[in-house]
């Protein structure tokens, strides 16, 4: 089971999203604007985080950028989900360093994948830094 | 009494006849105006009440509508067990809720499905597609098809568009040449997704221009539509004599990076509107059309400033390096600052050893303005 | 002999008043049709339109934000943060750090990772000198560009600059401390993207009154109808100017004027037109004649489209002074625009412009506060001379009432038609109560400030419109929006 935030400003597709990761075992938190999101990254630890790019408040690029300066939650994976497909945007989500970019309407299937397989590098990179210990 | 109110009344208008023309207007307008305001706010409490009703409504069914497409489509026991969708059962009961019989649930419950199929696809969205179907409410969207009102049909069309509902070519080719913009706009994105034999036929024999903000749309239904045969957009570059259509069948030239019709593209150079020219340039780039970078150069001198800069621009982007002494040239001894910039950023574009060399030859060499603009456009901060 | 001249006078000015009194009406009652036409067929296509296609689209065109801010230190953060989340795919946004004297520069600079960098452009547009240009270091903020400049002592100087380091082929015009929604762009780039064979050049959208808005941060989070008077009248004042006036010419292609508190406009045009004068007391409306100018006079198809949706929440002046300021500037750049394009009046060169915009500006907005001025002191002379038919007085003055109240409650229901943006009955009760008392308390104030700028102007005094004003809008929490129309009536 995993920890999961899912940040989206439109309320029908959090919800959806929430709903089908929940039903997949995934413990999942939501935040519904960029605020919302900075309190809840600040409070919780996450293994993966799942963000739209424009929302209020802040935008998702800023969410991983944030993420990936911060020590202590670098390692969390980031899925960046969003309508915006030209390809300046999609680059620069992951030069921050997203490691998947989803574009919308994404295919259900696919994202739980991706988190899968997210979740499994992330315990098989933590196994390397615990051994390296 | 009647009399007397009658002869009052009298009274009262042959006074009113014997006021002068100015006083009589006068009168006759303040009646109007008291009249109008009291209309005009009893109207606006009418429509707040309305959209009171409305949004109560709308309150109260909006949980209901989502609670069954979760739980009839996102939740779906049997999604991605290999079932396939059309096997794929509801429950009758849940679908039979006599809510969804009230025609104004049944509008919510197409927008949400829309607003679902916008943000899913795969077996979610095609379940979404299956559910809209089960419910009968494509019968809601060709009944609006029927409507007289333009913007009905435009709704219908695109909700059938939506959800990949196809429309018979008798309802939907005499639409494509309606003499409204919108409603012919909304009709060929439909007959290009849902026509399985020749999707982009109106290309041949649209004569209205195409307009950039249908233009997205369409774009969007052909990059995104499955199964859609991709055809040589060449063909319209050459034979079509609607502007529009060219320079969007350039923009899918370019999308597609369909190399075979760069000898198309090349043959606009030779046309004479210089916004057509750039936008032909621009998609050469697109290409990296390195055959086409002699002529280019060739033409270069002869062309308005949008298209000189657009030649450079495609400079940068072939960068073929063959060419480096002519940007060179250009980013020196040009008057302009926008072909110097345009000049400076092809050749850092171009990113080989040669190139990089060449820069800061440049550097040492040219003026404190071209030094600038190198450090401008080798800066990785700046973007545009 | 002296007897037959002042029944002559009296009659030629009665006769001129009756005129221009029935044309006024006249023009009210078309615009309240034409307005009504044109929001009927927004809401139309609204009905169906899907603006995320351009959100999720390659083929959305380019569009630089330019957004001059003096001495905003204390909202610059959260102002700067919202423009940054436009729901538009190609966008930037340029901060004009307009000489500012308190922090604002650092505490962008701090927050946003910015350093300097070597920023060439092209000087398409004179202004003051530039002293640095900021990029984020940060990738997060790429779409933003600072620059730091001298007090130019107005916003067109401080826009120049901003349009000659825009990368985009558009712009949008506005004020750091607008509340814009987050859809402004894809809204505003519509009309553009829209129109058949005519060149938009510019086009805009409806403002309000942010005062008893709730805000959060630069977002908004509560609309509501302002409660100081002041405000409120504005509030209305705005609504009929833009959702009646502007609506209505646009639908005719004749927009008089695009709001300086927010516009989208074609750089190309705009600067081949000269870009905004700095000497201007109406920068935005006089830059729109210009681009008239210029596209008449080099054959451009040109047209000028607005949308009733409100996309823009500016903070009214609430103290009658700065007020007075306010709309003392606007009358001054009224008559000063007007003296200088007075050429193109009736000059069928100008097409519509030349023969709806510029007439009606000329005489039903510069002039209609000098003829109410002389009317009164018309009326109060014959007041003296005891030479007034009471009766016939006060039915006409109901008659202007009743049909002034009949103009602005259309505006109101039009207003609702668009949008519901007041979401209690209080609040539009409280817009309500302004169109009966607005005749007596609010305009009598306007037509005294326009004739106050007309005389500054003609009289050429210094007006101090700065550093020091803007500093002290800023203390009351207020700013200087641009003219909506240049006034309303």
């Amino acid at each position: 089971m995993s920890n999961i935030l899912v940040i989206e400003d439109d309320d029908i597709m959090l919800k959806a999203i929430r709903n089908i990761l929940r039903k997949d075992g995934h413990e999942v938190l939501t935040a519904k604007d960029g605020k919302e999101a900075f309190e809840k990254l600040d409070n919780e630890q996450y293994d993966v985080v799942i963000t739209d790019l424009m929302m209020p408040y802040a935008n998702g690029l800023e969410v991983v950028s944030r993420l990936r300066a911060n020590t202590e939650k670098r390692h969390v994976g980031i899925i960046v989900c969003s309508s915006v497909g030209n390809e300046e945007t999609i680059t620069e989500a992951f030069r921050l360093g997203a490691d998947d970019y989803l574009k919308k309407p994404i295919m259900a299937g696919e994202l739980m994948i991706r988190i899968r397989k997210l979740l499994a590098n992330r315990s098989s990179n933590l196994k390397l830094v615990t051994k390296k210990k | 009494m009647w009399k007397d109110l009658v002869d009052l009344l009298f009274q009262a208008y042959e006074q009113f006849s014997l006021l002068p023309l100015f006083i009589e207007i006068a009168l006759a307008f303040i009646v109007i105006a008291i009249v109008a305001t009291i209309v005009a706010y009893g109207v606006i409490m009418y429509k707040r009440y309305r959209s009171y009703v409305h949004e109560k409504r709308v309150a109260f069914i909006s949980p209901i509508i989502e609670e069954l497409i979760t739980e009839q489509v996102l939740l779906n026991e049997n999604l991605g067990k290999d079932v396939l969708i059309e096997e794929i059962e509801f429950d009758q009961a849940a679908l039979a809720n006599k809510v969804y019989k009230k025609p104004f649930v049944r509008q919510i419950l197409i927008d949400t499905l829309i607003q679902y199929r916008k943000n899913f696809r795969g077996e979610v969205g095609d379940l979404l597609r299956k559910l809209y179907i089960d419910m009968d409410l494509q019968k809601d969207s060709f009944a609006k098809m029927k409507s007289m009102r333009w913007e009905r049909k435009i709704k219908a069309v695109v909700e059938l568009t939506q959800m990949d509902i196809s429309i018979s070519d008798v309802t939907i080719l005499p639409l494509t040449n309606s003499t409204n913009p919108s409603l012919r706009a909304a009709a060929r994105n439909a007959y290009i997704q849902l026509s399985k034999n020749e999707p982009f036929k109106f290309f041949d024999i649209a004569t209205e221009p195409l307009l950039p903000w249908d233009q997205l749309e369409m774009f969007k239904i052909i990059t995104t539509t499955k199964d859609i045969a991709i055809p040589n957009f060449s063909r319209w570059v050459s034979y079509s004599s609607n502007k529009s259509v060219v320079s969007f069948c350039l923009k899918l030239i370019a999308h597609y990076d369909q190399q075979s019709a760069i000898p198309a593209v090349m043959e606009l150079l030779n046309n004479k509107d210089h916004y057509f020219r750039a936008d032909a340039i621009a998609c050469l780039g697109k290409l990296s059309a390195e055959v086409a970078e002699e002529k280019m150069v060739r033409i270069y001198n002869h062309q308005p400033l949008n298209c000189q800069i657009e030649i450079l621009k495609a400079m940068g982007s072939i960068a073929s390096g063959k060419y480096l002494e002519f940007l060179k040239t250009e980013f020196l001894y040009s008057s302009n600052f926008d072909i110097r910039m345009n000049a400076a950023r092809a050749i850092i574009r171009h990113n080989t050893q040669h190139s990089r060399l060449l820069v800061e030859e440049l550097m040492e060499m040219t003026h404190e303005e071209n030094q600038l603009i190198i450090k401008h456009c080798l800066n990785p901060l700046i973007k545009y | 002999m002296g007897a037959t001249f002042i029944e002559y006078a009296s009659w030629f000015f009665e006769t001129t008043v009756f005129i221009y009194g029935v044309g006024l009406l006249l023009i009210y009652a078309i615009l309240a049709i034409l307005s009504f036409a044109n929001i009927r067929l927004f809401l139309r296509k609204e009905s169906y339109t899907d603006y995320k296609v351009i959100v999720g689209s390659p083929l959305a065109p380019g569009i630089s934000v330019i957004a001059p801010a003096f001495n905003e230190g204390l909202t610059i953060i959260s102002n700067v943060r919202s423009l940054l989340t436009f729901d538009y795919p190609n966008y930037e946004v340029i901060i004009i750090n307009d000489g500012s004297t308190d922090d604002t520069l650092e505490k962008v600079i701090k927050e946003f990772s910015l350093v300097k960098v070597d920023f060439a452009y092209d000087v398409k547009l004179t202004s003051k000198p530039v002293r640095g240009v900021y990029k984020s270091s940060d990738e997060a903020y790429a779409k933003l560009l600072v620059v730091d400049k001298e007090n130019g002592k107005a916003k067109a100087d401080a826009t120049n600059v901003g349009i000659n380091v825009s990368a985009f082929p558009y712009f949008l015009c506005t004020d750091v401390d607008c509340i814009l929604h987050t859809q402004t762009l894809q809204m505003l780039v519509k009309p553009i993207m829209e129109e058949e064979k005519k060149r938009v050049i510019a086009t805009g959208a409806t403002l309000r009154m942010a005062n008893s808005c709730e805000v959060d941060e630069g977002v908004l989070i509560n609309i509501k109808a302002p409660r100081p008077l002041l405000a409120r009248f504005q509030e209305l004042e705005y609504i009929r100017s833009f959702v009646l006036g502007k609506m209505g010419w646009s639908y005719i292609n004749a927009v008089p004027n695009v709001s300086g508190g927010l516009g989208l406009f074609d750089k190309e045009i705009s600067i081949k037109a000269g870009g905004y004068d700095p000497a201007s007391f109406g920068e935005d409306m006089e830059l729109r004649m210009r681009m008239s100018r210029y596209v008449y006079d080099n054959k451009i198809d040109a047209s000028v489209r607005y949308i009733p949706t409100t996309l823009c929440w500016t903070e009214g002046p609430t103290s009658v002074k700065i007020f007075m300021r306010q709309r003392t500037r606007w009358a001054r750049g009224l008559l000063q625009l007007m003296l200088a394009h007075k050429k193109m009046l009736f000059n069928p060169a100008y097409g519509r412009v030349g023969f709806i915009v510029f007439p009606y500006n000329f005489f039903f907005e510069l002039l209609a506060p000098v003829i109410e001025f002389l009317g009164i002191i018309y009326y109060i002379f014959l007041i003296y001379f005891g030479l007034v038919n009471w009766p016939y007085a006060i039915i006409l003055l109901i008659f202007v009432y009743t049909y002034s109240v009949m103009i602005s409650t259309l505006s109101v229901l039009w207003d609702q038609l668009t949008f519901q943006y007041y979401k209690t009955w209080g609040d539009v009760a409280r817009i309500a109560a302004m169109v009966f008392i607005e005749m007596i308390i609010y305009h009598p104030l306007i037509v005294v400030f326009s004739i106050r700028g007309y005389y500054f102007q003609l009289t050429n005094r210094k007006h101090s419109w700065g550093n020091m004003q803007r500093a002290g809008f800023k203390k009351s929490k207020s700013t200087l929006p641009q003219s909506p129309t240049t006034q309303a009536t």
